[in-house]
């Protein structure tokens, strides 16, 4: 029996019935949220051959399901569910490849040739969908995505009896499938040995949420989520706390605007929408629990003007101190931040751009970057989450952040971020709807997209890579390790980002530290956009003592 | 058959016991119904054998084990699919218990089974 969950309760309108297009994009959306987690779920992988890699046999399983309907304009859902089905089978990868599209082919097969299905329907589909897989296989192991669809499908059935809105039964189905794959190590011992929970279980959780989140107005692209954030770092503003959200109103000034499909895209974003107009000017008001995506779409199609954004959650509480009368119903409290991250950064500068990236707390490290492992336990503890990940964001700080991580009485994990870029990266990579131990696979797999380079100067006369280096000159580690010297600041950051293969990558990252002036940083970062025209280069005040400059390639 | 020499002696492990390491992997594949005592090709001696019987067929060659897997396999699933993942299985499983590398998997599908609903 679920009781809890981190599903926000908001007001919104019913669906009641679902055509073969809106299962086109649930599909659409299961498979690119799945595409997001393919590393992570990959990283579950308990055998070293039989299932192979889950991950990336469920992504093209689903893939294959997707090609099939992608520019099908039908509408039928029976129908449109047959193809994908036929496309899930025809490119069926591994066992949970299998097991997925046998699923997909009874859900199917029992929707046969309906135009809609409202709840009754999904719930049938789903039974239908789960006894076909149990079908192919002689002794069904539980503990295994067979499991998790059964509860799924259960909970559909239970739940459609109560309600006819497809989306709340959609949101039961999401937390049925969390907690049967938190079961699974409970009923395969050989997961419970590796600490994991079962792959394809976790698959199958993913392409539920995917789906949910489409129903939300969430997004589910990587390049979407990672826009958000880089707005962040500028402008401060950190997601709203479940259950409220943001009030977000402006004017789009523009040329030949389509009102009504800004009303349709707008409308899926969130609650209480509202958008008027004509084509050259159109006011868009709407609450959302994340408005950078409104004002992103909204700067997408013109220019924005009078933009405002405010906290709900402010405002309500505001509203109940001045009211006087019969008790109100409190909003649900706002759940701490899971997991609660720590990071270890010096200067105040980086302090700040981890904090807006959603650190709860931050432990300086000093000059030689070596917070004591007292210091990380009292900054694990003084979080208000249950579950916390610590950034150490250096070499040198990822053995401290273990033994704090032991001593601790929460769920700690330790992310062995290496520096500051790879803590950015990391933090960037989390997901506040997806649990630790995912959480720590998607992250860990961030960091090793990023290359760290570092300018500092030479505290002694050392020959190391064949580089040769006197002491007093400025030096360019790559990763830490020495790869470049030069007289000047501009040689070695040029020399340093040809090491770092930047023209391979898209974006640069220059955080300039303490003595480095704001305009010499910029002058800095124009030299380096002359040289590489094809990327993206940023600057950042990171404050920190010791190095001018950390670099970042991504 | 696959030997080993400790310091006390030899192992000797039979083709009948390598069989039912792999039938019991083949059994647990997904998209397996069941293995097949029938096979065409060997006709009627071949049948005569217990681990034929069984649907597997081990044999050995220069020191290395080649398995032979006859399995009916349930209509509506991806058989390629199926069928490999019955020969990394079966590899797997055989050469984590013998700790001997197994050369080859070959998996025969004798039949498919379409269930009642189709």
């Amino acid at each position: 029996m679920i009781i809890e969950s981190n599903i926000p309760a908001t007001y919104r309108e019913a669906r009641l019935i679902a055509d073969g297009q809106v299962f086109k994009q649930l599909i659409k959306a299961a498979l690119a949220w799945l595409q997001r987690h393919q590393v992570a779920i990959n990283a579950l992988n308990v055998y070293p051959v039989p299932d192979g890699d889950t991950g990336t046999n469920m992504v093209l399983t689903m893939q294959s399901a997707w090609a099939e309907i992608q520019d099908s304009p039908e509408r039928n859902v029976g129908r449109i569910a047959r193809q994908m089905a036929h496309g899930a089978l025809m490119g069926a990868r591994g066992n949970s490849g299998v097991i997925l599209s046998q699923i997909w082919r009874g859900f199917a097969r029992s929707l046969d040739e309906k135009e809609v299905y409202r709840a009754k329907d999904l719930a049938a589909a789903c039974q239908e969908g789960v006894a076909t897989a149990y079908r192919g296989v002689v002794k069904p192991v539980e503990g295994t995505i067979l499991t998790v669809a059964r509860a799924v499908a259960d909970e559909a059935a239970r739940v459609a009896g109560e309600t006819e809105d497809l989306v709340y039964i959609l949101e039961r189905m999401v937390l049925a499938a969390r907690e049967a794959v938190k079961m699974t190590p409970t009923l395969l011992p050989v997961l419970a040995q590796a600490g994991v929970v079962d792959a394809g279980g976790q698959g199958l959780a993913i392409i539920l949420e995917g789906m949910l989140r489409y129903m939300h107005g969430e997004p589910v692209t990587q390049d979407l989520e990672l826009t958000g954030a880089v707005d962040l770092v500028t402008t401060g503003l950190a997601p709203g706390e479940a259950g409220y959200g943001y009030d977000v109103q402006f004017l789009i000034a523009g040329q030949g605007l389509d009102v009504d499909a800004i009303r349709e895209r707008i409308a899926a974003m969130g609650e209480c929408p509202l958008v008027v107009g004509e084509p050259t000017l159109v006011k868009v008001h709407v609450h959302v629990l994340d408005p950078g995506i409104p004002i992103s779409y909204g700067a997408s199609l013109g220019s924005l003007r009078e933009v405002v954004v405010e906290d709900m959650q402010a405002q309500y509480r505001d509203f109940i101190a001045g009211r006087e009368g019969p008790a109100v119903v409190q909003p649900p409290p706002s759940p701490p931040r899971e997991p609660g991250i720590v990071a270890v950064v010096m200067g105040d500068g980086l302090a700040h751009v981890f904090q807006s990236l959603g650190a709860g707390a931050i432990v300086y490290g000093g000059q030689t970057m070596n917070p004591s492992t007292q210091e990380l336990l009292e900054a694990i503890e003084s979080l208000p989450s249950r579950q916390v990940i610590v950034l150490p964001n250096n070499g040198n700080v990822i053995l401290a952040a273990q033994q704090a991580s032991a001593l601790s009485s929460k769920r700690v994990a330790v992310v062995p971020s290496r520096s500051i870029p790879q803590g950015i990266a990391a933090l960037l990579a989390l997901n506040a709807q997806a649990d630790l131990d995912m959480n720590v696979a998607v992250m860990s797999e961030a960091i090793k997209q990023v290359r760290t380079g570092e300018i500092t100067t030479a505290t002694r006369s050392v020959t190391i890579n064949g580089v040769t280096v006197s002491s007093g000159e400025l030096i360019g580690l790559c990763d830490d390790e020495l790869k470049v010297s030069g007289a000047s600041v501009e040689e070695v950051a040029r020399k340093l980002l040809r090491e770092m293969d930047a023209s391979q990558k898209e974006i640069i990252t220059l955080y300039y530290g303490e003595g480095v002036s704001d305009e010499e940083a910029r002058a800095l970062a124009e030299l380096i956009a002359q040289e590489w025209p094809d990327q993206e280069v940023e600057v950042v005040a990171g404050g920190q003592p010791h190095y001018p400059y950390i670099l970042s390639v991504e | 058959m696959p030997e080993k020499k400790s310091s006390l002696g030899r192992i000797e492990v039979s083709l009948a016991a390598i069989a039912s390491i792999a039938q019991q992997a083949v059994l647990s594949c997904y998209g397996v119904v069941g293995t097949s005592d029938k096979s065409l090709a060997s006709g009627i001696v071949g049948a005569l054998s217990k681990e034929h019987k069984r649907g597997i067929d081990v044999h050995i060659k220069d020191g290395q084990i080649f398995i032979d897997v006859y399995v009916i396999i349930e209509y509506g699933t991806r058989i390629v699919a199926v069928a490999q993942s019955v020969m990394n299985v079966v590899k797997f499983s055989v050469e984590r218990a013998l700790g001997v590398p197994v050369a080859e998997v070959n998996v025969h599908v004798e039949g498919l089974r379409v269930s009642s609903v189709d």
